[in-house]
């Protein structure tokens, strides 16, 4: 009984961080100020939000099913949301979506075929 | 260190970078605007990496981190380009990303082999054909 109240405990706990994590995320897409920025910092952060609630949820209610199911859920969220802004994030740039201005260093600009070089 | 061993805690050291760098993020974006330490970059970064496998995976691991993005490879000249959120020069990126992939290639191969990467980055200029196997 007392177990069960501390995995209740704490499967409270890890879905409020997963909501917060999640807020955050949604803070970052107004506050960052381009494409990269925001695929960079939501992507990931949306998965750990999204996989922090399921370890919550797995805890409150545990079985042995119930935990493969999570460790699957868990690991196809990340590879799904990872893969998702690699593309999001590429297809930006070979749509001409250029990064901000405070970019400073930028080596994927001269692998473009409109890129004009000084030297020749 | 025996080949699971090395696995294992890359995995572990992987969670621990993870954490961190999503806890640097999130403070970065909390923080008010005058004060924000975001100095993105694209950097083009020499890879070890060979067999399909390790380009998804490394591909992957860098974009799973907060604050690094994989946009794009290029199998032929053995570069990853990573758009960094917080990069104060291109060594410290290059750096950072070479580690996490000579960790990576020591947990994959039984043997970790050759290490070796391009020391300068090649010129990549625009050409006409497609390269052999390769996604751009």
């Amino acid at each position: 009984m007392d177990l069960h109240v501390i995995a209740h405990t704490a499967g409270m706990v890890f879905i409020f961080l997963g909501i917060v994590t999640i807020i955050v995320a949604g803070i970052g897409l107004f506050r960052l100020p381009d494409l990269y920025l925001r695929a960079s910092a939501v992507g990931t952060s949306a998965g750990l939000g999204v996989a922090s609630i399921v370890l919550g949820v797995l805890l409150m209610d545990f079985s042995w099913l119930n935990l493969i199911k999570a460790a699957v859920a868990i690991v196809a969220q990340l590879l799904t949301s990872a893969v998702g802004s690699m593309a999001i994030a590429r297809s930006g740039y070979l749509n001409n979506s250029l990064p901000a201005a405070i970019t400073h260093t930028d080596d994927l600009l001269r692998t473009r075929r409109d890129y004009r070089r000084e030297a020749s | 260190m025996m080949w699971p061993l090395r696995f294992i805690s890359f995995w572990l050291w992987y969670a621990k970078e993870f954490f961190l760098a999503n806890l640097y993020v999130t403070l970065d974006v909390l923080r008010p605007k005058k004060r924000m330490k975001t100095n993105p970059a694209i950097i083009a970064v020499p890879a070890a990496s060979v067999s399909n496998t390790e380009w998804t995976l490394i591909s992957c691991l860098i974009t799973l981190t907060p604050g690094t993005l994989t946009l794009s490879i290029s199998r032929e000249h053995k570069i990853l380009y990573v758009h960094g959120m917080f990069v104060d020069s291109r060594e410290q990126l290059v750096a950072e990303i070479q580690e996490m992939e000579n960790r990576m290639l020591r947990a994959l191969r039984r043997v970790p082999g050759e290490l070796a990467r391009p020391i300068q980055a090649p010129v990549v200029v625009p050409s006409d054909l497609p390269e052999e196997g390769d996604q751009q």
